[in-house]
């Protein structure tokens, strides 16, 4: 089985379309509309891949990137937006997004991106049942 | 002959059109400032000269009557004191000859005795010898003495001064041309007129200059705002487009990506999931909407970029580097196309310092924009001066088909475009004048028609801090935040002023 994928996107009809699309090349994706529900299924279900929409109302996906690099420093986090500049873009990467794309995006550089993440996620389980601790962050440096 | 049209101001023939920025005739301003300056100069001037004029004549002729009669007065009172003892006319006769055997008479001093019927006791240069009688009225010499105006037999206008003398019906008379009085004071006269003709002259010609060189001062002034503020309108215009622009393309990305996502996953069921029979039409139809939607994408991209105000980061650049990446980027096109690309050497320029992309971008679209308007042939150069203190000039020439003139000012506007391929967005100088601005530059474009264009930008060797470091947007119409801001004018004045 592949990477467990967590889409949240207020865009209903795009979030479920990709999580579809993702779910035929054998990935676990489920979707949450808003930040609280994404964050209350991380807690309940958590995801090893997070696929976040900066622009949502209600929490933004800046907040929720936040959040979850604080509660689960493992998690892999892939912004997908509509919205973004190349600020938006820096900012990201400095609270430790993984991989950042602007709308309309290709599948396959999605999903590359999504394997490369699974990779890193994979390694850093091995680590951690190496020398039995997580790493402290999982922030990006340029 | 010095032409005419030579001399004549740039401001006598600018159109003064009610409504336009300037609001100013300077033709009737020039008018006025000679007319106002000229009374005020020129009429005290005019005035004291005429007063001193007729006071002069008056003067002149007063002070040589008086002197006329004091003259005869004496020759009276000579004459009547020897005539007490002899019978007055043949008396005055005989003492005339005795006392004035050698009296120089002329045109202008003509003595001689008369008595009260109009006789000549003694000869005259105008009445002719003594005995006769004379056309002269013996009444214009009434009274005991004075002087009167009267003609000559033959025309001449006389002056006449004449006293009696007393105890006798006799009158001593002295004849003079008017003539000679008025030379007297007009010839001096009319010299200081025609002195007091050249500085009118001159005062004019003097004024006429100094208005004509405040008028240009306005005029020009006047010029140079009106471009200022056409430069700022067409500034301010972009930015608003800008802004309109990046709204459009944030918005347009969400819904573009589900048609993205949907076409994807129609694809996707038609490749991944081997479906029993779908129609062979399918898959090629949802390729070419993905095709369509990847177009859009890049307009939206495109779209985002014109209106890209974030922050820059500013570095040393190396010119000459800078140019030959770009220059590695065209070069397959360029020799495909048999296109020459000549850079001359670039000079070192210290301390050059911008956005980095910035500059290849700008360096790219001109560059690309030159080749395609050379088509099959012709020559790209790109040569940097240094020419300017402080600033960088940068010349991109193409001898290619060129803008016609009426384009020109609409060749900056997003969406101006002459290319009929796909990809001519009309992005591209927009684009490339927002970047300049942002760097605190400016661009210029000449044009001939079938010759070729040129760009001339020009560039600060520092450029200024870069703004808005929050990249927040307010778009109109939605709640988006998340955005680059655009440098509203008057950030972008203080930044240049602190620079």
């Amino acid at each position: 089985m592949g990477p467990r994928i967590l889409l949240v996107d207020d865009e209903q009809e795009f979030v479920l379309t990709l999580a579809e699309r993702l779910q035929m090349r054998d990935m676990d994706s489920y979707a949450a509309f808003d930040g609280p529900t994404a964050l209350e299924q991380v807690r309940s279900h958590p995801p090893q891949i997070l696929i976040i929409d900066l622009k949502m109302p209600g929490m933004d996906g800046i907040q929720v990137l936040k959040q979850v690099k604080q509660t689960h420093p493992g998690i892999q986090i892939i912004i997908l937006t509509g919205h973004g500049s190349e600020q938006d873009k820096i900012n990201c990467m400095n609270l430790g997004a993984s991989a950042y794309f602007q709308k309309p995006v290709d599948i396959d550089r999605l999903i590359a991106a999504i394997r490369q993440g699974y990779e890193t996620v994979r390694s850093d389980d091995q680590k951690t049942a190496t020398f039995d601790r997580y790493p402290k962050t999982g922030s990006w440096q340029p | 002959m010095i032409p005419l049209h030579r001399l004549k101001p740039d401001f006598w023939d600018f159109p003064d059109i009610s409504g336009s920025h300037s609001g100013l005739n300077l033709k009737r301003k020039w008018k006025m400032i000679v007319l106002v300056t000229a009374t005020l100069a020129l009429s005290p001037l005019v005035i004291m000269t005429l007063v001193d004029f007729s006071l002069t004549r008056r003067t002149i002729e007063t002070e040589a009557n008086t002197g006329m009669l004091t003259s005869l007065n004496t020759i009276a009172a000579v004459i009547s004191a020897s005539l007490e003892e002899k019978p007055p006319v043949t008396g005055a006769k005989t003492l005339w000859e005795k006392a004035f055997p050698h009296l120089d008479t002329g045109m202008n001093n003509d003595l001689f005795l008369m008595d009260n019927t109009g006789r000549l006791l003694t000869p005259s240069v105008y009445y002719g010898a003594s005995d006769s009688k004379t056309s002269l009225d013996a009444g214009l010499f009434s009274g005991a003495e004075g002087i009167v105006n009267i003609q000559a037999p033959d025309g001449t206008p006389l002056l006449a001064g004449y006293t009696s003398i007393t105890g006798t019906a006799l009158t001593l008379v002295k004849l003079q041309q008017a003539d000679r009085l008025r030379d007297l004071w007009l010839k001096p006269r009319l010299q200081l007129l025609w002195f007091l003709c050249a500085s009118i002259g001159f005062i004019l010609l003097s004024i006429m200059g100094m208005a004509t060189f405040l008028v240009s001062r306005i005029h020009k002034s006047e010029r140079m705002r009106i471009e200022a503020l056409h430069h700022e309108e067409h500034a301010n215009r972009l930015a608003s487009i800008g802004r309109l622009a990046s709204g459009v393309a944030h918005e347009i990305n969400n819904p573009l990506d589900i048609i993205n996502q949907k076409t994807g996953l129609i694809i996707d069921l038609l490749t991944l999931e081997k479906q029993a029979r779908p129609d062979q039409r399918l898959l090629p139809l949802a390729e070419d909407v993905l095709e369509a939607v990847k177009r859009c994408g890049t307009i939206t991209r495109q779209l985002l970029d014109f209106a890209r105000h974030m922050e820059p980061c500013v570095e040393p650049v190396d010119m000459e580097e800078v140019i030959s990446q770009v220059l590695a980027l065209l070069e397959t096109d360029a020799r495909h196309r048999d296109i020459t690309i000549n850079v001359p050497p670039v000079p070192k320029i210290p301390g050059f310092a911008c956005d980095r992309s910035s500059l290849v971008q700008i360096f790219l679209n001109l560059a690309e924009n030159a080749i395609t308007a050379m088509g099959k042939t012709g020559t790209l150069t790109i040569a940097v001066t240094h020419e300017k203190t402080g600033f960088v000039t940068i010349r991109v020439s193409d001898t290619g088909k060129g803008i016609p003139s009426e384009d020109l000012p609409k060749i900056f506007e997003p969406f101006y475009t002459t290319r009929t391929d796909r990809w001519g967005g009309g992005l591209g100088l927009a684009i490339t004048y927002g970047l300049i601005r942002e760097m605190g530059g400016d661009i210029r474009v000449k044009s001939a028609v079938d010759k070729g264009t040129r760009f001339i930008l020009t560039l600060p060797v520092k450029a200024p801090r870069p703004a808005a470091p929050d990249g927040t947007l307010h778009l109109p119409g939605s709640e988006m935040t998340m955005s680059a801001k655009p440098v509203d004018d008057d950030t972008r004045r203080d930044l240049y002023a602190k620079s």
